[in-house]
């Protein structure tokens, strides 16, 4: 590591190294990160971290894999922040300060069936789930993943829905897009309609839902309508962060923080809060 | 007991400023806020009118607050932080509502998972020297907050106003220790504490907290916040509010990165990439900051963000009133569930 981080004060980052760079999708890249000494913090799934390229700015991104020797983070390219980051090259130092948020109940989903359901960038924060269910794979049943995209250039991470994630046991992949293209034998839908095609049984099933905020919505209906009750049913929230850790005030929901309360709650824990998610 | 004699305000100040980094109340350009003792050309203390414009939060939570520079050369970057040197500091005459707004920042900064390195810095070493209030302006409320205006809390030593000196009375430590620091400035006399005048504005937020949490639907607020102008001037005046932004600075590929006051009145605060905002509204923004200040705190950290200082009552251009906001929302009758 280079810089002198002060990891006494939360709010200064410390610099890592980007060591690998994957383009996803023609707006998604993933990047590699790490230190000389391994990785900066230990991360569960779910956890968020700041990510700063310094002249340009910060944002937050969830962690999309914790290994043992990088942390991985998908980011689109919507502004000022990530457009500057997909210019950059391996080797270049960025700052990073968590992990932030409370992360998925991986405990608590222990001996579940699970039910992964994830459009677009969405599927960064459960692909953090489910490579640890992968790696953890006696500790959780069946395994369902349906992700959606615009198109098939949209779809992230192919390698792992395509090649690898099929072949993990009691593992069933459901990738579909938007609208019939060249080149896609595959299933064309909305997630939603999708999923209400599948008909995933509620029996000792938690499912993970994270998309845009329209399908989030749609989604949740479909499972209502299917018997999944609030408890089986979890989601993480997105709101502007600047701080990660309570205290600059703007990502509130009533009185909880979803940098620090969140971002992952399940629909129980959202009704009880006002209706500004 | 200890009392100083008001002829004498200059010498206990120049002293503790001998070890300690001091503030006081000054009327500076038309209004007034905590500076630098000794202070500079023009400004005169402001020890016997009521509350500052700008409240003390300035003395731990500065409007901008470097926080740590970079250098960027090739592909590598250094950082270093430029937080504050840690310095005894002493702030001199903070009124009982001030003094439990920073109580608030304390739970907020200091608390529930993260302490925060800038806030603790600033925090840490400083001595807060109370002053009782005995005779509360038409715009205080603070008694209906749960604030006794004699009793500044959290607070190392308290003053009152004796006519001709301030009765002095240690209230910590490090109280003591300060007030041995000022040795013979001090004079030995006997003195009643004065008791506190009557509140003109009065209101009962009695149960508001619980009924506020049925009313975030509600219509008042839509009409509560029409006049509004999403100006933030409350916020930024409010010795509680305490929201705030984090900002890059830079030539180049060296700069530095900063913290300034923020306000949740501003579309900004919550509007994200691809412009979805979950308060686009202004009454949607009105009402956060109403029971973020009355509610939500209150669920949080129990206690009311809100400490009855009366400053955003004084500073709105349109004339909002949160007493009478308080009022109006107490009023409504709402369907037992
Ligand atoms: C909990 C959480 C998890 C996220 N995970 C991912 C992820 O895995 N992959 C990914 O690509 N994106 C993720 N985002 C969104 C990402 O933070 C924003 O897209 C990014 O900050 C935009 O920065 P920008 O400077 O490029 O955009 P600009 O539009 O130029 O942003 C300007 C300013 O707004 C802030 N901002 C804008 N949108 C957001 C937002 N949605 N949330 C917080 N701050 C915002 C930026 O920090 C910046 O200061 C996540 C956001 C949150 C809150
Ligand atoms: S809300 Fe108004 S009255 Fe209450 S503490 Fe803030 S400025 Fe003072
Ligand atoms: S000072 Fe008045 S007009 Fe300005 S934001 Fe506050 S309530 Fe609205
Ligand atoms: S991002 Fe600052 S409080 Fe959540």
């Amino acid at each position: 590591m280079s810089g002198n981080c002060n990891c006494e004060n939360p709010l200064v980052p410390s610099i890592v190294k980007v060591v690998d760079i994957v383009d996803e999708t023609p707006d998604v890249k993933t990047f590699y990160v790490t230190t000389d000494n391994g990785i900066p913090f230990p991360v569960m799934p779910g956890q968020l971290a700041m990510v700063s390229l310094l002249p340009a700015g910060e944002g937050m991104f969830s962690v999309s894999w914790q290994a043992e020797d990088h942390l991985e983070f998908a980011i689109r390219r919507v502004g000022v922040l990530t457009d500057a980051l997909h210019d950059i090259n391996i080797g270049q130092e960025i700052g990073v300060r968590g992990p932030y948020g409370n992360g998925f109940p991986v405990a608590a989903c222990e001996g579940k069936n699970m039910l992964f359901i994830a459009g677009g960038i969405g599927l960064a924060p459960l692909r953090s789930f489910i490579k640890y269910c992968f790696q953890h794979r006696d500790k959780y049943s069946n395994i369902q993943i349906l992700y959606g995209a615009r198109s098939q250039a949209d779809l992230c991470f192919k390698r792992e829905l395509f090649e690898e994630w099929p072949e993990q046991k009691d593992t069933e992949v459901y990738t579909t897009i938007d609208r019939a293209e060249e080149g896609w034998d595959g299933k064309v839908a909305f997630v939603p309609t999708y999923l209400e095609e599948i008909n995933p049984s509620p029996d000792n099933t938690i499912a993970v839902v994270c998309g845009p905020p329209i399908m989030i919505k749609m989604v949740l209906q479909s499972l209502e309508k299917m018997g999944f009750n609030d408890e089986q049913v979890i989601t993480t929230l997105e709101m502007r962060m600047k701080c990660g850790i309570g205290k600059c005030g703007r990502c509130n929901i009533g009185s909880e923080y979803i940098c620090l309360d969140g971002p992952v709650f399940n629909l129980a824990q959202l009704r009880q809060l006002p209706p500004e998610w | 007991m200890k009392v100083l004699v008001k002829d004498k305000i200059n010498t206990a100040l120049n002293r503790l400023a001998e070890n300690s980094q001091v503030y006081v109340p000054v009327h500076r350009e038309g209004g007034s806020r905590f500076a630098p003792w000794p202070t500079v050309p023009g400004d005169e203390l402001a020890l016997d009118s009521l509350n500052t414009m700008f409240s003390p939060k300035e003395v731990v939570l500065p409007q901008t607050e470097k926080m740590y520079t970079f250098a960027a050369r090739g592909q590598s970057v250094e950082i270093k932080e430029t937080g504050e040197e840690r310095k005894e500091r002493v702030v001199f005459g903070v009124r009982a509502c001030d003094s439990k707004a920073i109580a608030a920042l304390d739970e907020v900064f200091l608390t529930r998972g993260y302490e925060d390195g800038f806030y603790k810095a600033r925090r840490e070493p400083l001595i807060i020297i109370g002053k009782a209030c005995t005779q509360p302006g038409p715009n205080c409320f603070c008694s209906a907050m749960g604030v006794d205006p004699l009793e500044p809390d959290p607070v190392d030593v308290i003053i009152y106003d004796l006519g001709d000196a301030y009765g002095w009375e240690p209230r910590s430590e490090r109280g003591q220790k300060l007030t041995q620091s000022l040795g013979d400035i001090l004079a030995d006399r006997d003195f009643q504490k004065p008791s506190a005048g009557e509140f003109q504005l009065q209101v009962d937020i009695n149960g508001l907290p619980e009924k506020l949490a049925g009313m975030f639907e509600h219509p008042l607020w839509e009409e509560l916040a029409e006049p509004c102008m999403n100006c933030g001037i409350c916020t930024y005046l409010c010795p509680s509010c305490y929201c705030f932004d984090i900002q890059v600075k830079n030539r180049g590929t060296e700069g530095y990165r900063f913290r300034c006051w923020d306000s949740c009145m501003y579309p900004e605060y919550t509007m994200m990439a691809g412009g979805h905002n979950p308060r686009g509204s202004k009454h949607e923004r009105f009402r956060n900051r109403f029971l973020h200040k009355l509610e939500f705190f209150q669920e949080r950290y129990g206690t009311s963000l809100c400490t009855g200082c009366g400053r955003c009552i004084v500073a709105c251009p349109q004339g909002i009133n949160i007493v009478s906001i308080i009022k109006r929302l107490q009023e409504v009758e709402l369907d037992v569930r």
